[in-house]
Parts: C-alpha cells; structure tokens; sequence
C-alpha cells in the first residue's frame, strides 16, 4: 500500500517542476538577502516557538506528584472513556458518510454544488454551530417542539439531550462538523485537472471491465487513494479526541472528558492544579499518539482481510438506490446546518419563549444590546482575526516565494503539527513561552498565538496554487527584459488574488473561532466573540452566548463572502 | 458470432467527425480505424463503449452476437477498452490488477489464469511485483492482458503502441493480434499509424477535420 501510493500521491506535479527549477534563472544579491530574511522571519516567528512549546509543555508536566494525582483522580477512566469513545465515533462516521456521499456524487452534476456548500459550512465556527445545536436537540428545543402536537406535550420531556453522560450530542456535533471537512479534502484531492481526468478515464476502464463506478471506488478506488486522506483524518481525530469549546458547551460534565478536565486545571489558580493539567494534556498527546498508531495498524489489517473480498470478480449489478440515499443525505446535512443558523438568529431575538410554541411570543433586542454594550469586544476580535490572517497570509508568500522549490513539501510536517498536535498542549508551552517572555495577556501574545493556529491552514490553503503556477510565465516576464518585481505585480499577483483572497479569508475564519489559544494567552483579559459566547453558553445563557454566536459565524461568512467576491470579478474580468 | 457496424456515423455539434460506414468484424480479426487527431476516431470507441459524452452525437446500429448494444449500459456490453496509458492500479500488485479483472470463480483457479496470462507475455513471475516497477512494455502488456481477462467479445484499442518505444512497438503489435486470435475477440483499433494495421484487416479511412462534411 505505501509504495504503491507513489504515483496516487501529488508526486505527479513535483515531475513536472524539477526541469523548471533546475533552469531557474540566476539569482541578485539583493533577492538572496530578501530570502534570508524571509527564511529568517518565518522561523522566528513560527517554527523556533513551536518546536520550543513542545519541551516547555512538558517541562511543565514534568512532576510526579501531578502524575500521582491525575491518575487517582476517581473521574479518569471515565473522562479517558468519553474521550476516546466521542472522538473514534465521530472520526468514523464522518469519514464512513464522506466516502459514502462522494463514491454517490462524484462525477454528477450534483458534485459541483456540493462542492460550492462546504465553504459556507465550514466558516460556522464549531462553538456557534454546538451552541445552535443545542437549541435544536435540548429538551425544550426545537425537535420536541415540533413533535409536540403528535405527543401531546404541554412540558419540555425529562430527557438529557444536551451535555449527555455518554457523550452522544457532542459526538453528533463532531460528525456533522467534521464531514464538511473531510469532503473538503476529497474534493481537493481530486481538483487538479490532470488528477480528474485521471480518475474519469479510471472509471472509464473499470465500466469496461463490467464494474459500476460505485463497486469500482469501493474495491480499488478508495484503497488506493485513502492513505492520502490520512493527514485530514489524523487532524479530525486530534481535534475530537482534544476539544475544549464544543465539549464545554454541548459535552458530558462529570465526568467531563479529558480535555475539559485537563482544561480546568490548567486554568485552575493553584500551580499544582496547573501542572496536573499539563500532565492531562501530555496523557491525551500519548492517547492520540497510541490510538493513530494502532488505527493505523488496524486499517493495514482492514485492507488485507478486503483484498480478498474486493478481488473476488463478481460484479454488482447497476443501481441506482445509492443515488436516492446520498443525495437526500447531503440535504438533510445542509438542512441541519440551515436550521442551526436560523436557531442562533432566532434564538437571539428570543423574549418570552414559552414550550411548546414554534416561536417566541415575544421578541427581544436584549441580547444585541448586551452585545452593544460590549461593541469593542467584536470589533477587536475581527481585528485580530485581520492582523493574524493577513500576517499569516505574508508569511507564507513569503516562504513560498523565498524557499528554494521542494522545501515547502520538507517542511508540510512542521507546518501541520498545530493541526495534529492536541492543542491543549501546544498552548501549555506557548503560554509558557509567553510568560517568560512577559507577552502573557497581552495582545501582542494573543496574537502571536493566533497567528500560530493561522499559519498552517493559510499555508495548506496557498501552496497548492503556488505548486500548480506555471513557471514559464515568470521565463517569459524575464527574457521580455521586465524585472520581478513588475512580473510579481503585473503577472503573479493577479493571476493568484483568488487563492490569496480565499487563504486570507480561511486564516480569518480559524483566528475568530480560537478558544484555547485566547482563553490561555489573554487570561481571560482579553476576551473576543468566541470565548463570551462559551462562556454564556456553558453558563446556560442561551440567548446573548446565541447572539455572540451569530457574530462568531458573521465574520468568517464576511470573509468568505469577500473571498468569492474577488474570486468572481477576476473569473469575470477574463472572460472575453 | 461478429462485432456490426451498421451506417455508424458521429456528429460534433452538427458537423460530421465520421461519415456512416458499415463493417462487420469477424472474431479473433481487427477493423481498422485510421485519421488524423481530431478526427473522432478515439469517439468512436467511446461510443462503442457506450462512454461518448454530448454534444457528441452518433447514429447508425451497433451489435455484438447479435445482441444490439446500444441500450446496454458500458458494464454489460462486453466490449473492453484499450487506452494509450496502462491504466493500471499502482497500489496493487500485477496479480491483484489481473484478479481485478477476472470473473468471479474459486481462487486458485482465477489466480491460475492470471499466472497463465502472465506466462503468454514472457511476465511469469511478475505477479508480486508493483507496476511501477515494470518497464512501458511491460504495463502495456499486462493491461492488455487485464482487458482481455475480463472476458470482452470485442476489445476497442485507442493508439495502444504510440507511447512505446519503436523498437518495442513491432513486438507488441505481434503480441496483440495474437492474443485477440486466441481469445477470439472482436478487435477495432483507432490509429494514424499505417504500420499498426495488421496484414489483413479492413481499413475504415476517416476525412480530415478540415474537409468534413457539413451537414447543415
């Protein structure tokens, strides 16, 4: 499986680079002091503080008594439970519905417009979409509103949806958010153009051979491109198994799960407090470090058991079942994150609210006003959100027109290891590092903290279009006797305002939904839209944490929205 | 037992790519196809296939033992695809390529013709290996040996010796014609290569882009 992954991998466009780089023109004095000091910046800023978190995190973990008292602590073994269970649930599901909902759509017409609603459902920060769902499964919700009349309730039913002891709501939550995610992938998996015309001519062949597509992306496709989603699903599952914010608002609460648990203490006022949370965190790391091995291992096993299976020769017969089951399930997922939405807007306006009813008997603008009241609070969030993406977005052009070409596939690892690491512990040593550094509730810290969750995704999100630019065009720019910086100006950054625009707007989208990083880094000085609407939420006040909720939401759909705006003239401005 | 062309002819938009023709090839024997790039002819085969895409258009009859194709979707028409590149699954052994193909049986008897195939193409003991590690040659034999192991009645072949190298070219064009003599499959090969037509078979001659008729 891994060294026949070679060619499935993005390996084809690194064939085509060599020649171009190996050609490339020499280089000025001047550039080459540019790049330095790119090099330079990027390393001081990022990767020397990430690689230095790691040891100051465990540094401060580093203490038996800690260790002794996290683990006769009587809620581990169920906290370790809720964890691992929610997070393999959830990481499982959403993967079993993403190969399902793409193996249904892909190569329809359908596919396209799915595509086209991800962006959307992926800028729904995580807590404002818990918070959402909440309204819609809680007790006196939504859902039992609505069967109300069929059940004849006149009280909210004595169930516990919200902030279940099996974690099953916030397993939900994981699922519905991590989907778009993953389908995301999948669709940029199969984006480049050569790579689609690929696989079309796969699926051609394989229809030749008697397979229907569907039997075909089951018993060779996915084997075959799977380990390429590895990466996304190491992060899925990283994140689940260390939420924090999600947990708080929609997660069991005793036992809570281990990252909730190790983020009390962590923010507990006794330093010994303190470092058994830094003992938690490392505990979550080794789970994490443990169970992706071991997953790992079991899928190698997986694949051999279905080789058979998948190699047997008999050939389905042509269906079309799985066409009416995928797309009505891809509609109800976009009918949840709809419903979620409107829930937040609703619920925010929300007076008098009595159950059963549909909708409140009387509107309210209480909730905006207490937002009014704390206007500096949005505005510095987006602001924030801005520096920290918009830096983000110049180091990364900079590394990316700096680092000699193939370096930036060296460094993919270092720049995924924020997506990969549990946060909760990446954030005990930044914090430390700030503290030392007396950055520690400032804004200055808070956004370099900001930055350091930014980066990778800008990155991940920019170097594709920077890997797939025709180098020829900058050949012709030069022998025509234009500089560089006219060619930068003229050529390159026009033709890349697009994947920039979108890069900015993810980088936005990932600093306003910062819990962990703000929550550690500002010492709750500092507070921004997410932290007030988790804390209102967990608090139980659901109207205003909604309607900080809404905002969290509006920010990155602005950014989207101005993403796609500057993405549509330029598609406009080439048409002939 | 034949593959027929019934006044098959293919339209673009309303300009004529294939003048309607008709032919009927025998088993084990080639029809030709012969034009300049542009001119249809890989269409053809996809619409043999049951793979032509709009706004490409074609009429005319198709039929294989008797059996008319045309509303037979691509998995059940029987007629297998040969393209310029193998095609081949680089995560999976040459075997399990092989297997892929076979129809549905005991084991060791599928994985026995697998080794017998890999035999006839001077590939015994090739079976383990990964298709990156074979030679151009090599893959394009293995997946003619795929194609043809899924059992096809006729087998469209796409310029299947353009990407070889030319000394390899002669070996493979033997190679081919043998194998579809043996298993008595119905061949139609698209080319602008007079040197790939096989003694014997009948030539269809497709216009040039340029000169084609219009219909309006």
């Amino acid at each position: 499986m891994h060294r026949g992954s070679s060619r499935w991998s993005a390996s084809g466009c690194a064939a085509t680079a060599p020649d171009l780089s190996a050609a490339r023109s020499p280089v000025a004095a001047s550039v080459r002091a540019a790049r330095a000091v790119a090099l330079l910046g990027i390393a001081a800023v990022f990767a020397l503080p990430l690689l230095a978190a790691l040891p100051l995190a465990l540094a401060e973990a580093a203490s038996l008594a800690a260790w002794r008292e996290l683990l006769n602590d009587t809620r581990l073994p169920g906290a370790l439970g809720l964890s691992v269970f929610s997070a393999s649930l959830s990481t499982l599901l959403a993967l079993a519905l993403a190969l399902w909902l793409a193996t249904g759509l892909m190569g329809s017409r359908h596919w396209p417009r799915l595509a086209a609603r991800l962006g959307p459902m992926l800028a729904l920060p995580h807590a404002a979409f818990a918070i959402g769902l909440a309204w819609l499964v809680a007790p006196a919700g939504w859902l039992t509103r609505l069967l109300a009349p069929l059940t004849g309730w006149d009280a909210p039913p004595p169930w516990v949806t919200v902030n279940d002891p099996q974690a099953l709501t916030l397993s939900l939550v994981l699922v519905l958010k991590e989907l778009p995610f993953l389908l995301w992938n999948i669709v940029a998996l199969f984006a480049r153009d050569e790579v689609a015309q690929s696989l079309r001519r796969q699926i051609a062949g394989a229809r030749t051979l008697g397979y229907t597509p569907r039997s075909w992306w089951w018993r060779v496709g996915w084997t075959g491109w799977l380990p390429r989603l590895a990466w996304p699903l190491l992060a899925v599952f990283a994140y689940g198994l260390t939420v924090v914010d999600v947990a708080l608002i929609i997660g069991p609460g005793s036992p809570p799960t281990l990252a909730v648990m190790a983020y009390a203490a962590l923010t507990d006022a006794s330093v010994e407090r303190n470092a058994v949370g830094a003992a938690a965190a490392v505990l979550l790391t080794l789970l994490l470090a443990a169970l992706s091995g071991a997953a790992w291992l079991a899928a190698k096993a997986l694949a051999r058991l279905w080789r058979r299976r998948a190699l047997r020769g008999d050939r389905p017969g042509v269906t079309r079942a799985t066409g009416r089951v995928v797309l009505p399930l891809f509609g109800a997922v976009t009918a949840v994150y709809a419903t979620v939405a409107l829930a937040l807007l609703v619920l925010s306006v929300a007076g008098v609210w009595r159950f059963p009813a549909w909708l409140p008997q009387v509107l309210s603008l209480e909730a905006w006003q207490q937002v009014r009241g704390s206007a500096s609070t949005v505005f510095f969030t987006a602001a924030l959100a801005l520096a920290a993406a918009a830096s983000a977005l110049v180091l990364c052009v900079a590394w990316l027109e700096s680092a000699p070409l193939g370096w930036d596939r060296r460094v993919t690892p270092l720049v995924l290891l924020p997506l990969v690491l549990p946060q909760l512990l990446l954030m005990v040593g930044v914090y430390r590092g700030a503290l030392s550094l007396g950055l520690d509730g400032t804004r200055a810290g808070l956004f370099w903290a900001h930055l350091l969750m930014c980066l990778p995704y800008v990155f991940i999100a920019l170097a594709p279009a920077w890997r797939s630019f025709d180098h020829r065009l900058a050949w012709t720019a030069l022998s025509l006797g234009r500089g560089r910086w006219a060619f930068w100006w003229r050529v390159k950054w026009p033709l890349l305002a697009a994947p920039l625009a979108s890069a900015l707007a993810i980088g936005i989208a990932v600093s306003v939904a910062q819990y962990l990083s703000t929550q550690f880094l500002s010492g709750g000085r500092l507070p921004t839209v997410t932290t007030e609407a988790v804390t209102l939420a967990s608090g139980g006040q659901r109207t205003v944490a909604a309607a900080f909720a809404v905002l969290q939401a509006l920010i990155p759909l602005l950014a989207f929205a101005g993403a796609h705006a500057v993405a549509r003239r330029l598609h406009h401005n080439r048409q002939p | 037992m034949s593959l027929n062309f019934d006044k098959v002819s293919l339209s673009l938009n309303g300009r004529v790519l294939v003048p309607p023709f008709s032919a009927v090839v025998a088993p084990g024997e080639v029809l030709a196809v012969m034009g300049a790039s542009g001119s249809g002819k890989s269409s053809l085969l996809a619409w043999m296939a049951g793979l032509l895409a709009p706004p490409l258009q074609a009429s005319g009859g198709l039929s294989l033992d008797g059996r008319d194709l045309l509303p037979l979707p691509t998995e059940q028409r029987r007629v297998g695809l040969l393209f310029q590149d193998d095609l081949l699954y680089p995560h999976m052994s040459v075997l399990d390529n092989l297997l892929f193909a076979l129809p549905a049986g005991p084991y060791a008897q599928r994985s026995a013709l697998a080794d017998q195939a890999l035999a006839r193409a001077g590939l015994s003991g090739f079976g383990d290996r990964r298709p990156d590690s074979l030679s151009g040659g090599q893959r394009a034999r293995v997946s003619l040996l795929r194609a043809l192991l899924a059992g096809p009645r006729a087998i469209g072949l796409d310029e299947p010796f353009s990407k070889l190298d030319v000394n390899l070219r002669q070996q493979m064009r033997e190679f081919v014609w043998a194998e579809l003599r043996a298993n008595q499959v119905c061949g139609v090969l698209v080319t602008h290569d007079q040197a790939d037509v096989p003694p014997g078979a009948r030539v269809v001659e497709l216009p040039a882009l340029g000169t084609a008729v219009d219909l309006a």
